[in-house]
C-alpha cells in the first residue's frame, strides 16, 4: 500500500516520516514492508488483530443508562518505532523523574525542605487535595513511595515532554503486552527481521519490584492484588496482572485487619497478605481514616500499612506529586534533590493561582488548554482553539471563580503516526505511556501503551474520549 | 485458594452444568416437534418445566389442546427456557452467568479455557428464538451442549489441578446430581398422574443420559421404568448416573483441605458419604425409589448449602487469624 495520500505538516512531527518525506531510518523497514502489503492483506491483519480482542475478551467497562458494556479499545495494527537511542533518553529521564518524585513524597510528608528553603510555595502543597495529612511523618520502606508510574509523554518538534506523571493507580500497561500479542502474531516475519525489544515479560519485572518493597524478613511474601471489583473499567487489568505475577485477586471484603496484620479468607482459613498492589483509590482504601462511606476498602489498612505489616504499592498520599500544579515544579525537584538537570521537558504550564498566569491564560483562552487540576482522563478540559466562543466565556468564568483550581498550557502539535483509517494511511496524533517500576532498584520493559487519537484533528487519546491504542516497537541497537 | 475465588468456580461448573443439561433435553424435545405424537411432545414440556420448577410462561400446560396450538406453544416455551434473559434458569442466563464467573476468576482458569467459552458466549449472546427456529433448533442445542462438552475436555486438559479445579468440578458434579434427581423425580410424578407409563417417555429419559445404547447392551429393547432408573442411578460404567456424580462429588470433597470450620467441615464430609451409600447400598434393595430420591434430593439441597458455609462463606469472628 502506498502513503502516495499521506500528508505532512511541516509543524507537527510526523513518527515515520522526516519533514522531507523521507521515511526516519529506524522506521524504513516498516516502510518498505508496508508498502508492500496490498490493501487487501493490510485489511485483513487488522480485521484480524482487532478480532483478537473480542475473542480474547480484552475489554473495558463502559456504563450506560441500565446495561454495562463490555468494549474493545480499537487497536491500530501498524506499529510506531522508537529506535534503541530515543528509548535510552526516555528511559534515563523517566527514572530521573521518579526518583525525584519519590524524594519529594519523602520529603513532603517529612521535613518538607524543599519548602522551607523556598523552591516550592508552601500553598501549592497544602491546598493539594491529594495531600493526606493523615501520612504526616511517615516514611515509606526503602524510601519508595511511587513504585509503579505511568508517565504520560508526547513528541513535538521540540522532542518529548512529560504530559503527567501518573503516580497512583495508572493503568494500561495490560494494553502495552496485549498490542504486541495481537499485532507481532499477525506480522511475523517483519516482526522478527525488525529485532524489536521484550515487552512480555512485564508481569516477572513487576513480581520482583512488589517482593523488593516486601516487609522486612518476608521472603515468601503473600502478595495480593487488590481491585475496586468487576465493574471497575480496568478490571481487565487487574485480573491480567493478578494472573501474570501469581497473585490472589482480592476485593476489600476478602481481606481484614487483625492486630494489625492483613488476613485473606482463604477456603482454608485466613491467610497472612505480606504486599498489596492496590488498584483502590487511597479515598476507598480504608473507611477508618479516609472515606468512611467506602465499601471497597479494609478497615484498619493504613494501621497495618505504617506499622510496617503490610507494604502498599503505591503508597497511600502519592496524589499530591502528580497533582496538576506540583507537576510545573517537578524540574525544580530534579535540580533541588538530584542536582542534575532534567533530562526530560514539561510542558510550559500556567498556574491560574499566580495573578500573572492567571492574566495570561484569559487573554489567550482561544490557544490554550485549560485543565483542572483535580481531574484526569481527559474530563472537565477546555481545548481553547476546538471551542465556541461561548463555551469559551463560560470556562472563563469558572477560572476566574476558582483560579487555583486550574492550570493551562499551550496547546501541543502533538506528533502524529500512520494509522489505517478506511482502507489508506492517514496520520493521527499519538502519546506514549511507559511505566517505572521502582523496588530496590528502578526497572522498566522497554515498551509502552501508545495511545492514538482516531478521530482525524483530535488530540484526545483518552480511551474514554474516543481513543485508540497501537503497539510501540522499541528497537536493539 | 481465596474463598471468592473458590466459590466463582464452584458456580462456574453449576452454571455450566446447568446450560449443558438443559441444552439436552432441548434438543430432544425440538427434535419430537418433527415427527412424535402430541401427547410425547406435552410430556417433555411438562417434564422439563416440573424440574427445573417453573410455571411455563402461558400458565399451566393444556393437555388436550390441539396438535396446531401445542406447536406454536412449543416456540414459545423454548424461548422461555433458552433465551428469556429474565429466566435465571434459561440457557442464555446460565451461559452468561457461568462466562461472568469465569471472567471473573480469568486468573483462576487456563487462558484456553477461557478463550473457548467467550467464543462460545460470543456467539449466542445476541441469539434469539427467531435464529434458530425456523431451520434447525435442534442443531442449536446440540452445538451449544457440545461448545460445553469442549470447555470441560479443554479445563480437564489445561487446568492445573489445584483447589480452584477442585471447587469447579464440585460445582458442576452437586449441579448434574441435582439436575437429575429432580428429573427423575418429575418423570415418576408425571407417570402417576397419567397412571400408565409410555416407553417412549422412558426412551426419551435415557437418551437425555448418553444411555440408551447401554440400556440395550445390560437389558433388553423393552423399556421398562424400574430397569431405565437402575441404570441411570446405579451404573458404573455410564459417565452421566448419578452413582459417577455422587462418586465425583464425594472424592473431590475427600481431596479439598480442611475448613476452619470443623463442624461443618466434618459434616460436608458426611454428607457425602451418606449419599453415596444412598446410591450404593439402599437404592438395590428399596422398593420407595421416589421417597429416596426426594431424601437425595433434600440432601444434595443440603450438601450444598454446607459446602458454601464451609468454604466460602464461614463467619470470620469464629476462627481467629493464625
Amino acid at each position: 500500500m502506498d502513503f502516495d495520500s499521506y500528508a505532512l505538516d511541516a509543524d507537527i512531527y510526523d513518527e515515520m516520516f522526516l519533514p522531507d518525506g523521507r521515511p526516519r531510518e529506524h522506521c524504513r523497514e516498516l516502510y518498505e514492508a508496508l508498502k508492500r502489503l496490498s490493501p487487501g492483506e493490510l485489511g485483513s491483519i487488522q480485521e484480524r488483530v482487532t478480532r483478537s480482542f473480542s475473542n480474547e475478551g480484552i475489554t473495558f467497562t463502559v456504563y450506560g443508562d441500565d446495561e454495562a458494556d463490555e468494549r474493545i479499545i480499537p487497536i491500530d495494527c501498524v506499529p510506531r518505532v522508537l529506535s534503541g537511542a530515543e528509548w535510552r533518553l526516555l528511559e534515563s529521564g523517566l527514572i530521573q523523574r521518579l526518583t525525584a518524585l519519590n524524594r519529594f513524597l519523602e520529603d513532603i510528608y517529612g521535613e518538607a525542605r524543599i519548602i522551607t528553603e523556598g523552591v516550592i510555595p508552601v500553598e501549592v502543597v497544602r491546598e493539594c487535595p491529594q495531600y493526606r495529612v493523615e501520612m504526616r511523618g511517615f516514611s515509606a520502606p526503602q524510601g519508595v513511595w511511587v513504585a509503579i508510574c505511568g508517565t504520560d509523554l508526547v513528541r513535538t518538534n521540540d522532542g518529548f515532554q512529560v504530559l503527567e506523571d501518573n503516580l497512583r493507580v495508572p493503568s494500561g500497561v495490560s494494553y502495552m503486552i496485549a498490542n504486541r500479542k495481537a499485532v507481532k502474531t499477525r506480522m511475523r516475519r517483519l516482526y522478527r527481521s525488525s529485532r524489536v525489544r521484550d515487552v512480555e515479560h512485564y508481569g516477572r519485572v513487576l513480581l520482583a519490584t512488589l517482593r523488593d518493597l516486601a516487609p522486612t524478613g518476608q521472603s515468601d511474601p503473600g502478595i495480593a492484588l487488590l481491585t475496586p471489583g468487576v465493574y471497575n473499567s480496568a478490571f481487565y487489568e487487574h485480573m491480567f496482572l493478578a494472573r501474570e505475577i501469581g497473585a490472589e485477586l482480592v476485593e476489600g471484603r476478602d481481606l481484614l485487619v487483625d492486630d494489625g496484620f492483613v488476613y485473606m479468607r482463604t477456603t482454608t482459613g485466613l491467610r497472612r497478605v505480606d504486599v498489596i498492589y492496590r488498584r483502590v483509590d487511597d479515598d476507598f482504601l480504608d473507611p477508618l481514616v479516609f472515606r468512611s462511606d467506602s465499601l471497597l476498602g479494609v478497615p484498619g489498612l493504613l494501621h497495618a500499612y505504617k506499622r510496617g505489616n503490610v507494604s502498599l504499592v503505591n503508597a497511600p498520599g502519592t496524589g499530591v506529586a502528580d497533582d496538576k500544579s506540583v507537576y510545573a515544579y517537578v524540574p525544580d525537584m530534579i535540580r533541588y534533590y538530584l542536582s542534575e538537570e532534567p533530562l526530560l521537558a514539561n510542558v510550559e504550564t500556567y498556574l491560574c493561582r499566580r495573578p500573572e498566569d492567571l492574566e495570561y491564560t484569559l487573554d489567550n483562552l482561544e490557544s490554550l488548554v485549560v485543565k483542572r487540576v483535580g481531574e484526569s482522563g481527559g474530563y472537565g478540559m477546555l481545548v481553547g482553539p476546538h471551542a465556541t466562543p461561548e463555551e469559551r466565556e463560560a470556562y472563563a468564568a469558572q477560572v476566574r471563580a476558582n483560579p487555583a483550581d486550574f492550570v493551562s498550557q499551550p496547546v501541543l502539535a502533538l506528533s502524529r503516526a500512520p494509522c489505517l483509517i478506511e482502507g489508506r494511511f492517514e496520520p493521527r496524533h499519538v502519546d506514549l505511556r511507559p511505566f517505572v517500576l521502582y523496588g530496590r532498584e528502578p526497572r522498566l520493559v522497554p515498551g509502552a501503551f501508545c495511545r492514538v487519537a482516531l478521530r482525524r484533528g483530535s488530540l484526545v487519546v483518552n480511551s474514554s474520549q474516543g481513543g485508540g491504542g497501537k503497539d510501540l516497537w522499541v528497537l536493539e541497537d | 485458594m481465596l474463598s471468592r475465588s473458590a466459590q466463582g468456580l464452584y458456580w462456574m461448573g453449576r452454571y455450566l452444568e446447568r446450560a449443558e443439561h438443559l441444552c439436552r433435553l432441548l434438543q430432544l424435545q425440538t427434535e419430537a416437534l418433527v415427527d412424535r405424537p402430541i401427547r410425547e411432545i406435552h410430556f417433555g414440556w411438562s417434564r422439563v418445566y416440573n424440574s427445573v420448577n417453573r410455571q411455563p410462561p402461558m400458565g399451566d400446560l393444556d393437555p388436550l389442546g390441539g396438535e396446531d396450538y401445542t406447536l406454536a406453544d412449543s416456540y414459545t416455551l423454548a424461548d422461555d427456557l433458552t433465551f428469556e434473559r429474565s429466566n435465571p434458569d434459561s440457557v442464555w442466563s446460565c451461559f452468561a452467568l457461568g462466562r461472568e464467573n469465569a471472567r471473573q476468576m480469568r486468573h483462576c482458569i487456563s487462558a484456553e479455557m477461557w478463550t473457548r467459552l467467550n467464543l462460545a458466549y460470543l456467539r449466542i449472546q445476541k441469539l434469539g428464538i427467531q435464529d434458530i427456529w425456523s431451520a434447525s433448533p435442534e442443531s442449536f442445542y446440540a452445538e451449544t451442549a457440545a461448545e460445553i462438552d469442549t470447555f470441560m475436555g479443554v479445563a480437564s486438559a489445561t487446568m492445573y489441578r489445584d483447589t480452584g479445579w477442585r471447587f469447579l468440578q464440585l460445582g458442576r458434579f452437586v449441579e448434574r446430581a441435582q439436575r437429575a434427581v429432580a428429573l427423575f423425580l418429575a418423570q415418576i410424578a408425571a407417570d402417576r398422574l397419567t397412571e400408565e407409563y409410555s416407553e417412549a417417555d422412558w426412551t426419551s429419559l435415557l437418551r437425555a443420559y448418553h444411555a440408551f445404547e447401554a440400556y440395550d447392551r445390560r437389558y433388553s429393547v423393552a423399556v421398562e421404568p424400574g430397569q431405565v432408573l437402575d441404570l441411570l442411578v446405579t451404573d458404573p460404567l455410564l459417565p452421566y448416573s448419578l452413582r459417577r456424580s455422587l462418586d465425583m462429588v464425594a472424592a473431590e470433597i475427600a481431596v479439598i483441605h480442611a475448613s476452619p470450620n470443623a463442624q461443618t467441615s466434618d459434616a460436608v464430609h458426611q454428607l457425602a458419604s451418606r449419599l453415596v451409600s444412598l446410591v450404593h447400598s439402599d437404592w438395590p434393595v428399596r422398593e420407595d425409589r421416589g421417597d429416596l430420591l426426594q431424601q437425595m434430593s433434600a440432601d444434595c439441597w443440603e450438601l450444598h448449602v454446607l459446602v458454601t458455609a464451609t468454604y466460602f462463606d464461614y463467619p470470620i469472628a469464629d476462627f481467629p487469624a493464625r
